[in-house]
């Protein structure tokens, strides 16, 4: 390090009254009294009740969240015959930086594909949400949906296997189509 | 059963409650505290458990009481048993001399037959811990089965108080400062140097704070000439007015603002509150002294620091706020207006005084999550450069004006609207000259020197020939 990179910062002067701390106690009470004020007897708060009030219900200008962007947990697409999409090229697993999903290639039953997969596991609670999967997929088979509240009692509940991948896909087609 | 509690002192019903509302209020102080947390910070605070979130306390005590009970290796096994009891022990008795609501005045007739000397045995039969004020007055009258009784009446007064201590001033500095034992020993007995520093910080702050804290209980000890805190709460139950109109109740924040404000201060170092809680900054020393605690051994450390807040805003109450003191509370003898017979009037006593305490430890709460905590020179400094000197001039002003002002008659010494009045200005204008005399005290060393790293890529000032 140079001695021109070190920059010196002086004190600033204190006045007076700063240096009595007093009135600068002061105006900080002031600030948090109002505050507490604006809560107790406007009810004017930022807080969202979460399980009863969503983020997602609300606009955006009152600390709402899009959901047209968010990354949610997996689901495991189907083709227009209900089956998995996925032919198991290991893109995703490849791109995966987490590491976090596992897949056992099959030959697949039907004539139009090579592979299909045997086993398709994720470990939602190693993936970090990025979203590499989804852009890796050549078939669309892998995709993020909205979805955020999943919940487990265990680890081993959490790793979503190739049946509830294809389950979510079931749930959430509706809402977000392919 | 019934004669038994009979049997028993006022003193003993009073301490039962007292304790009990201490301990409840402060399961409820920690809630109270986390709302007034959440309001500042525009939220809503916990809302979950029960109606409005009422229930949190329970909750958190359930958790508390079955949380596993972990004591790390290494430690000093009586001493760090022993901290969390000395700290809720100090925090809780301290209250035991503060007078709660005046005196209560009793009229009991004994039925002294047979006695030798009937005064005697009415006399011993007055509660222990009460005066006598009337009586006792012997009379005899014929029951239904046609027996000569001997009746005594008696007229006795209590105070409402568990412990009417002449040293009670005295007693509260001696026993808060104890207090610090516990941060102490608990920091030194964890084995743990988070804790430890805690512990080292806290000696420090307490010895510097307990300066300024005394000096300004001094001066309103110097006004009133008693350690009492009874007796200083019932001199301030009157009136400050002109021409004998009242207009402000005689409590002495109004006489002695700047000695209020500095115990406020101090009492926040002592109860180790922010901006004041170095001992237990969790962002520099990871919780300070109770790091290494868990379960109910937390719990005692965490009730301790709420008990001792509502010590010290009683005492504070006591002190500055008149006590039980409002407005149309008093008793009908105006020299003795603490001196009641209406057991209601002295439960309103209680509940005012109760109010009084809340607002103060409202105040503790607003200030903390105000003010951002003092770094350890500037908490060094507040103490002996700005507290110490303004509450030493301030004691020997008080010192003046009383020899000036004050009342010849001892026995009633009161504080009359003129002496009120020049301690006010007397305050205001020591402060003033603190202040404006502070711009030209030398100043402290500077606290950011430039720290020479040897050897570091981070030197700034290189070492002569050395290659940077």
């Amino acid at each position: 390090m140079k001695d021109s990179d070190v920059i010196n910062l002086k004190e600033p002067k204190l006045s007076l009254g700063d240096q009595f701390y007093l009135p600068q106690v002061k105006a900080g009470l002031g600030t948090t009294l109002k505050h507490l004020f604006q809560v107790v007897v406007k009810n004017k708060h930022r807080v969202i009740q979460y399980p009863e009030e969503k983020r997602d219900d609300l606009p955006v200008e009152e600390g709402g969240m899009s959901l047209r962007t968010y990354r949610g947990v997996h689901r495991l697409n189907k083709d227009e015959e209900g089956r998995v999409k996925c032919v198991a090229c290991f893109m995703c697993s490849t791109a995966c930086p987490a590491r976090c999903i596992h897949i056992e290639a099959e030959e697949s039953p039907w004539a139009d594909r090579e592979k299909y997969p045997g086993k398709f596991d994720i470990d939602e609670l190693r993936c970090i949400y990025c979203g590499m999967c989804e852009e890796a997929c050549p078939v669309d088979a892998i995709e993020l949906t909205h979805e955020y509240d999943i919940v487990g009692l265990t680890r081993q509940e959490m790793i979503f296997d190739k049946a509830k991948l294809l389950e979510i896909f079931d749930q959430t087609v509706e809402k977000e189509p392919m | 059963m019934r004669e038994f509690f009979q049997s028993l002192p006022p003193w003993v019903f009073i301490a039962v409650i007292a304790h009990a509302v201490v301990l409840g209020t402060v399961a409820y102080l920690i809630l109270l505290e986390r709302k007034v947390a959440a309001w500042v910070q525009d939220r809503l605070g916990p809302n979950r458990v029960g109606p409005k979130g009422l229930l949190q306390p329970i909750a958190d005590g359930l958790k508390f009481i079955f949380k596993e009970d972990y004591r790390p290796a290494g430690v000093d096994r009586v001493l760090f048993t022993l901290a969390p009891a000395i700290i809720i022990v100090v925090a809780i008795i301290s209250i035991a001399v503060v007078p709660l609501g005046g005196v209560h005045q009793k009229t009991a007739t004994y039925d002294v037959s047979g006695a030798a000397d009937p005064a005697a045995a009415a006399l011993a039969r007055v509660p222990n811990g009460s005066t006598v004020a009337v009586g006792p007055i012997i009379a005899e009258e014929m029951n239904p089965e046609q027996e000569r009784r001997v009746l005594a009446t008696v007229t006795y007064e209590y105070p409402v108080q568990v412990a009417k201590l002449d040293i009670g001033v005295l007693f509260i500095i001696a026993v808060l400062s104890l207090a610090v034992y516990g941060v102490v020993i608990g920091g030194w007995a964890s084995n743990n140097k988070y804790s430890f520093l805690g512990g080292l910080r806290a000696t420090a702050q307490m010895i510097s704070y307990e300066i300024p804290l005394g000096l300004s209980l001094l001066c309103i000890v110097v006004m009133f000439g008693t350690l009492q805190l009874d007796e200083i709460e019932n001199k301030q139950a009157h009136y400050w007015g002109i021409r004998g109109i009242p207009l402000l109740p005689a409590w002495n924040v109004f006489a002695q603002p700047m000695a209020f404000l500095m115990f406020l201060i101090c009492i926040h170092a002592e109860a180790n509150r922010a901006p004041f809680d170095l001992a237990e900054a969790e962002q520099e020393l990871v919780g300070g002294y109770h790091t290494e605690y868990s379960a109910m051994r937390f719990a005692l450390f965490f009730l301790a620091e709420y008990a001792g807040m509502i010590t010290t805003s009683a005492v504070c109450v006591a002190l500055f706020f008149g006590g039980w003191h409002f407005p149309g509370l008093s008793g009908p003898d105006p020299v003795h207006p603490e001196v009641t017979a209406s057991m209601g009037l002295i439960l309103l006593r209680c509940f005012i005084f109760f109010v009084k305490v809340m607002v103060v430890i409202f105040v503790f709460m607003w200030v903390r999550w105000s003010l951002p905590r003092f770094r350890f020179d500037q908490l060094m400094m507040l103490a002996w450069r700005a507290l110490i000197p303004l509450s030493l001039l301030i004691l020997m002003a008080t010192a003046v004006v009383v020899y000036a002002f004050g009342p010849n008659d001892r026995a009633h010494m009161r504080i009359g609207g003129k002496m009120a009045l020049v301690l006010l200005v007397v305050n205001i204008v020591l402060t003033g000259l603190i202040m404006a005399v502070s711009r030209w005290l030398p100043a402290a060393p500077q606290t950011n020197r430039k720290m020479r790293i040897e050897g570091s890529r981070f030197e700034t000032t290189p070492v002569a020939g050395a290659t940077v």
